[in-house]
């Protein structure tokens, strides 16, 4: 996929899934065709390996048609919904596996670590991602460096707060309160570019 | 312990169970609260528009093909090996034959003595659902060469799909007949495709607008079947 494709249309995406959830298999194809290269993209970021990905992927989708029906539109956008789901079948991927996934601290591709760094260098909407992402990101780029490695850490690798201590070397209150400040932190940015 | 009206508390607790920091025993009472409490599911399905989106942020890789071929077979998703289904359905009204030809030529009886300028029908059809509840009625006139499919009720179809008749003969490709209105009747051209004695099941499909895009055959879903009765 080429860095200028767009983001898959939610409306589109909307529309194939409520189509799957009438088992209508040509629009799940289209679905699948227009979201499978974010959603393996994602799951190779958690698990690193790419057969254990592909398994994910699988169990993802495979999820996803058996339980389009319960999607519910003003809950979640259908990109975050799917993801929600490939990422619940990585993690469980990696349980059942014997593998220990490398955890690297460098959380995100380094085409987003920039533009979260430094929006100005590389601006966020120049990235593939829907309009709920793209104002995460915005607002996750005026979190302080350390602070936004450790919530990407949790949430990319399911980490507790003691993991995350130990893969950061951090004392574990350090840890605590930095994830609850920039969560705090990133509801009331949110809100405002909501409101504004 | 009561986290009712403790708002501090109930948004730190839902952030970090959507984050996924909140594990083990504190994580299943959270669940457990979420049962029962219709305002805390609210705030955690915020946190959850909040954050998931963050695995947008992992760039694009593009999955081998054999990913889907596995989904497709997990799913008996192909059209192809849609075959078995086709075959299904053809044992399937095997098994039923003579019962659907009884009602098909009620049906005919009906239609032909009500209508004294009647049209010569020499084909007769009735398509069923899954439910075995007929949808549709099919009357060939031979004379006028026109072939009616009649709704009998209305199906919605969603806007950018397609109806799709077919006749599958007993070997071969399915023939498309084709696109359907979603109620009332449309007037198709008859031909040996339709009434060949090769013809084994009639079959109407959900495709996407204008028809299926394989010429082979649907590649849609099944919807109504059925098979004629020559008078």
């Amino acid at each position: 996929m080429s860095l200028a494709a767009q983001p898959p249309d939610p409306q589109q995406l909307k529309t194939w899934l409520l189509a799957a959830a009438n088992k209508d298999a040509t629009a799940f194809r289209q679905l699948y065709n227009c979201t499978s290269s974010k959603l393996f993209g994602f799951a190779l970021r958690i698990l690193h390996k790419q057969e254990l990905a592909e398994e994910a992927l699988q169990e993802g989708f495979v999820a996803i048609w058996n339980n389009a029906a319960a999607y519910q539109s003003h809950l979640a956008a259908p990109m975050t919904w799917m993801a929600t789901i490939v990422r619940n079948k990585a993690f469980d991927v990696l349980r059942r596996s014997d593998d220990t996934v490398e955890i690297d601290a460098d959380q995100f591709d380094s085409e987003v670590m920039n533009a979260l760094r430094d929006p100005q260098a590389t601006p966020i909407e120049s990235l593939q991602l829907s309009g709920d992402a793209k104002a995460l990101a915005f607002c996750m780029s005026a979190l302080e460096g350390l602070h936004r490695q450790v919530v990407a850490l949790a949430f990319y690798h399911d980490l507790s707060h003691s993991e995350v201590a130990q893969q950061m070397a951090l004392p574990i209150g350090t840890v605590k309160t930095w994830i609850r400040r920039s969560l705090e932190r990133l509801r009331t940015c949110l809100a405002k570019r909501e409101a504004s | 312990m009561n986290i009712r009206g403790n708002d501090v508390l109930r948004q730190k607790l839902a952030s970090e169970y959507v984050l996924g920091t909140l594990k083990g025993g504190a994580r299943r009472r959270f669940e457990g609260w979420l049962h029962n409490d219709a305002d805390l599911r609210n705030i955690t399905a915020e946190w959850r528009q909040r954050l998931e989106p963050m695995a947008e942020f992992a760039t694009s890789v593009a999955p081998p093909k054999r990913v889907w071929q596995q989904i497709e077979q997990r799913l008996h998703l192909k059209p192809q090996g849609g075959w078995a289904l086709w075959r299904d359905a053809l044992s399937f009204w095997r098994g039923l034959g003579m019962a659907s030809s009884a009602i098909a030529a009620l049906l005919v009886i009906v239609v032909a003595t009500r209508v004294l300028d009647a049209p010569q029908i020499s084909y007769v059809a009735s398509l069923t659902d899954e439910k075995a509840q007929t949808a549709l009625l099919l009357t060939a006139d031979s004379r006028h060469g026109a072939l009616e499919v009649r709704m009998v009720g209305n199906a919605p179809v969603p806007a950018d799909r397609d109806l799709e008749l077919w006749a599958v003969p007993k070997s071969g490709n399915p023939r498309s007949l084709g696109l359907l209105a979603d109620k009332g009747s449309v007037k198709l051209a008859l031909s040996q495709r339709a009434i060949g004695s090769d013809v084994a099941l009639l079959a109407v499909t959900l495709e996407p607008k204008g028809g299926s895009p394989n010429p082979d055959g649907p590649t849609g879903p099944i919807l109504y079947k059925g098979n004629w009765v020559r008078l």
